[in-house]
This record gives C-alpha cells, sequence and structure tokens, in this order.
C-alpha cells in the first residue's frame, strides 16, 4: 500500500499538525518471549511508516532492550490515530542460556542470557512508568495460562490500563485463539498473523478504537 | 545490620531503603548480606585498620583519597540518577543540610573522642588480628573496606570547602551532602528515620506489622556504631593527632575482644534466638530480591519486585553477596532506536 499510504500519511499528517490535540498514546507491546511481538511491531512500523523496528529471530529473546518507533500513524475510517509503539523484551520468570547453546555458542548462550535478564527488568520498567496502553502478544499455539501471562495482565489491569490480546501464529496448526479467549475474557481478543500479515485490517481497527 | 556495602564497608539495618539508592557514603552498588557477627567483626576490622591509616601515615590515606576520587566520578552519576528518581522529596533537604552538616562535621571533631567510647573497644580489640588476618571468607574486606574509610576521613576538607563547591557544583555538593543526612543526625532521630525507612522500603511487599520483631533494635544498635565509625573518621582524617591518640587510648581503654560477638546478639534479642545465616537470606531474598543469579547465565526474576523498583537488585548465591543495579542507562533511551 506504499504509494497510497505515503500520499493519505502526508495529508493526515498535515491535519493532525493543525488538529493536535494530544500526545501520540505510547502502547507497549508485551508478552512472552518468541510471541512474535517484534514480528507485529515491525508489521505495523512497516505498514505505515515504511521502517522496521527491529530484528526478528526464532531464537527467544532477541529483543533485549525496547525499541521505540514514534508517531506511527495508522489511518481507520478517514480518522487518523497516531501512537507511539514500544516493542519491548519477552517477559519470562526464567532465563537460562542453555536454551541458546544449540545456536551459538556458550559465551554468547550466556551473554545473551544476561541480557535478556536486563531486558525483562526493562520491560517491567517501562510497564509502570512509560506506556499509556498495552498489546498483549501470545503465541496462540501455546497454553496462554501461564504465571507471566497471569501476572503481567493483572499488572495492566490494575493500572487501568487499555488492553488488547492478540493471538498471534493463527498460522500454525496447533493455534487455538479460543483457548486464549477463554483463559482472558474479560478481554478483547485479536487473531492474527503477523508473520504472514493476516487479519491486519482488524488489527488496525481494534487498535484505532482502543488507543486512539 | 544484615547488610554491608562492600566497598565502604558501612552497614545497613534490615530494611533500610539508604542503601537502594546505592551506599550514601561511597556511592558503591554492591552490599553483601552480613550475618551479625561477621558484619560486626568487619566492620571492626576496617575501622581498626583505619585508626591505624589516620593515627600513622598521612601519604598512605592522601594516595588511598585519589584512588576513592576516581572511583567517586561513578558513585556521583549513580547517585545522582538514584535521587533525581527515587527521591524527589528529598531533592530540598541537602541545602538545608549543608549548614548543618558543616556543623556537626565540626561538632564532631570536638566531640568525637566522647562518643567514641560505646563503640572503639571493638574497633581497637579488632586491630591486631583482623587487620592482619580477617576470617577466611571475607579476606579482602578489610582491604577494601580501609580506603572509603580514609575517604570518610576526607569529608573534613569537602565540608571545609563546602561554600565553594555549593556555589561552583551545587550537584556534587548535594551528593556529598545527601548520603551523610542521616548519619549526621541525632541517634534517637536516626533510630526513627531508620524505622520509617524500613517501613517505606517493605511497604509494598511485607505490610508493616509484619516487620520482623529484630529490626528495630540492630537499627537502632548498629547505626550509632557505624556513625560513630563514620564521625570518628573525619576526627581523625583532619590530622588532629591529639584526637588520633585520645581515640586510641580511648579504644584501648574499653576494649574488649568479645564486643562484636555482643553487638551481633542484640540484633536477635528480641525474638530470642538468632536467625540462621539461611534464615536471614531467605528473608532477605523475600523482601528484596528481584533478579537471583542462579549460576553464570541463569536467572531467576520477580517480575512484581522488578515492577515495583526502580533500581533492580541481584543476589548471588555464594556468601549472600548482592548487588543492586540502578539502570540509568533507561534515562538515555528517550530518543528510542538505538
Amino acid at each position: 500500500m506504499g504509494l497510497f499510504t505515503e500520499l493519505k500519511d502526508s495529508i493526515s499528517r498535515a491535519t493532525d499538525r493543525l488538529f493536535s490535540e494530544q500526545e501520540p498514546k505510547r502502547i507497549g507491546i508485551y508478552g512472552p518471549p518468541n510471541a512474535g511481538k517484534t514480528t507485529l511491531a515491525n508489521r505495523i512500523a512497516r505498514d505505515w511508516t515504511g521502517d522496521a523496528v527491529g530484528a526478528e529471530s526464532h531464537v527467544p529473546h532477541e529483543t533485549r532492550r525496547a525499541r521505540r518507533k514514534e508517531n506511527v500513524e495508522i489511518e481507520r475510517d478517514g480518522k487518523t490515530v497516531t501512537i507511539d509503539i514500544v516493542d519491548t523484551p519477552g517477559v519470562t520468570t526464567k532465563v537460562d542460556y542453555e536454551e541458546f547453546t544449540d545456536e551459538m555458542d556458550e559465551e554468547d548462550a550466556i551473554r545473551r542470557s544476561r541480557e535478556a535478564t536486563e531486558g525483562v527488568a526493562e520491560a517491567m520498567h517501562w510497564l509502570r512508568e512509560d506506556v499509556d496502553g498495552v498489546i498483549y502478544v501470545l503465541d496462540s499455539a501455546e497454553d496462554p495460562i501461564t504465571q507471566v501471562n497471569t501476572m503481567l495482565i493483572g499488572i495492566v489491569e490494575s493500572r487501568d490500563l487499555p488492553v488488547l490480546i492478540f493471538a498471534n501464529k493463527t498460522d500454525l496448526d496447533d493455534s487455538s485463539v479460543k483457548r486464549i479467549e477463554d483463559a482472558f475474557p474479560q478481554h478483547k481478543t485479536v487473531p492474527l498473523s503477523a508473520k504472514e500479515g493476516d487479519n491486519m485490517d482488524e488489527v488496525y481497527d481494534n487498535i484505532a478504537e482502543y488507543f486512539g | 545490620m544484615p547488610h554491608q556495602c562492600t566497598n565502604c564497608g558501612r552497614t545497613f539495618a534490615d530494611g533500610s531503603k539508604e542503601m537502594l539508592s546505592g551506599c550514601p557514603d561511597c556511592g558503591g552498588n554492591k552490599f553483601q548480606f552480613a550475618p551479625t557477627t561477621t558484619a560486626a567483626a568487619e566492620s571492626s576490622a576496617g575501622t581498626a585498620a583505619d585508626t591505624d591509616d589516620s593515627g600513622s601515615a598521612g601519604t598512605a590515606s592522601a594516595a588511598a583519597q585519589s584512588s576513592t576520587a576516581e572511583s567517586d566520578g561513578v558513585a556521583t552519576r549513580a547517585a545522582e540518577t538514584v535521587r533525581d528518581w527515587v527521591s524527589s522529596d528529598s531533592a530540598d533537604e541537602p541545602t538545608a543540610d549543608a549548614a548543618e552538616r558543616s556543623r556537626s562535621d565540626d561538632s564532631t571533631a570536638t566531640s568525637a573522642a566522647a562518643p567514641n567510647q560505646s563503640w572503639p573497644s571493638s574497633e581497637d580489640a579488632a586491630a591486631p588480628e583482623s587487620d592482619t588476618s580477617p576470617d577466611g571468607e571475607f579476606d579482602e574486606w578489610p582491604e577494601t573496606a580501609r580506603r572509603p574509610e580514609d575517604r570518610s576521613g576526607s569529608p573534613d576538607e569537602t565540608a571545609a570547602d563546602a561554600p565553594t563547591e555549593a556555589t561552583t557544583d551545587d550537584r556534587t555538593r548535594s551528593d556529598d551532602d545527601w548520603p551523610d543526612q542521616p548519619s549526621s543526625g541525632p541517634t534517637t532521630t536516626m533510630a526513627d528515620d531508620e524505622n520509617s525507612a524500613q517501613a517505606d522500603a517493605r511497604s509494598t511487599v511485607v505490610p508493616s506489622d509484619d516487620l520482623p520483631s529484630h529490626s528495630e533494635t540492630p537499627g537502632r544498635e548498629s547505626d550509632p556504631s557505624s556513625r560513630n565509625g563514620a564521625d570518628r573518621d573525619p576526627a581523625a582524617g583532619s590530622a588532629v593527632d591529639a584526637h588520633a591518640e585520645a581515640e586510641t587510648e580511648a579504644a584501648v581503654d574499653t576494649g574488649v575482644d568479645d564486643q562484636p560477638p555482643d553487638h551481633g546478639r542484640v540484633v536477635s534479642e528480641p525474638s530470642g534466638q538468632r536467625p540462621s545465616i539461611e534464615e536471614l537470606r531467605a528473608e532477605l531474598n523475600e523482601q528484596f530480591e528481584s533478579i537471583k543469579i542462579v549460576r553464570p547465565g541463569q536467572y531467576e526474576l520477580n517480575l512484581m519486585e522488578l515492577y515495583n523498583r526502580d533500581e533492580y537488585i541481584i543476589s548471588l548465591q555464594e556468601d549472600g553477596r548482592y548487588v543492586i543495579d540502578v539502570p540509568d542507562s533507561w534515562h538515555a533511551d528517550d530518543d528510542g532506536e538505538d
């Protein structure tokens, strides 16, 4: 949607400058490691700005520092919603370098492990200080009821932040969106495949509705 | 005093919030969980070593001062960051404190010998043995403890320079003041501060009525000791030989070998039994630990602790030592994409 989007972007940017009411909301993309947070962030950023946010990898904890993409203007039904998206490191209660030793040597695995741990600390810090809304990304092929997921969603609820749950990886055979809906019935669950770009329209509709 | 700065040897009462911002004296962010007897022995070793230094060799302490000055830059930066984050309400304290502090530093010089008598007994007693061969597992401690003690011998200079410093570099100045604030207060105030600090530090983790019963006593008991130590050092460091001698004499007079264990026992007296190191460690972990290093590359994270605190506290398994990490780099991330 390159040209078309660019044209719309420049128009909406101009109108936004004129009528901007407030700072763009900062939306944190949270979730366990390897849920597809960076893939989603890249998908959103590429769709609306043309740039990527960060490197994706099948090895968990690829994102070990929070990365921010500012002024992502998402256009829905003639209106523009501007958000900053923050791609955060995957949150977990245990980090073990042996998880990575198949992919790299031990020294690198230990370093990755340490950085991942700091990344979790940073993600939690962002959650407390710096986000106005949360996109919670889950791998729909995995069991969503884990300590990390319930705790993080509990924290988000305790802060009264708007939250959307994204059931990612619907392209996988084991994917079950219903399992996620059942686990967190109090929140809106949106199925998608960030990798394949499936159902992104509904994703943007909901982002505009929840965070606009 | 279950917590001790590994850099300068300053001890902190159980639950003290001061150390969460780095050591107020030296800015160090590495602490060990010091079981009462070890802590007592070490603080005595450290201060005893200091007595030797300040009493005899000006050159030695000058050299040590310059070396601490280097690490001070980092410490100052860390302290600044922490203060910006954690204690916005205390931002005005340093200025108010400056006068009080320099006053109290001056008065310390004259009164140092007297208040010391309650504590230095153990310092002096420990001097001969622990200076040369301290207890096995913490061999390096007296060594590392010595430098900052020397440094805390230098605050007299700092205090003397106070007016110019205050005008030229307010932040540096206030960093010096800020940590000293608690230790320059009267003993009773100190105890009160300690209690509120404890309550505060735990408020998000443990209800205040759950505070361990022994925590008050160590606060009251250990702080005067560390305070006297800190106060005494400036006096000694000011090169007033008379004071140093008087101190040494006073120390000799009251010198008793088992003073540190006595001190240690007081800590656990209210509960009627002395908690084991394991119990203390478990309690510490429960209260503070946000990242546990199982072994290099393997970590366990306490998400609620990470969420609730600016700084994160990393516990190393061995020796009950742990690190309080203040990630000031998060500040610099505002421009995002890096």
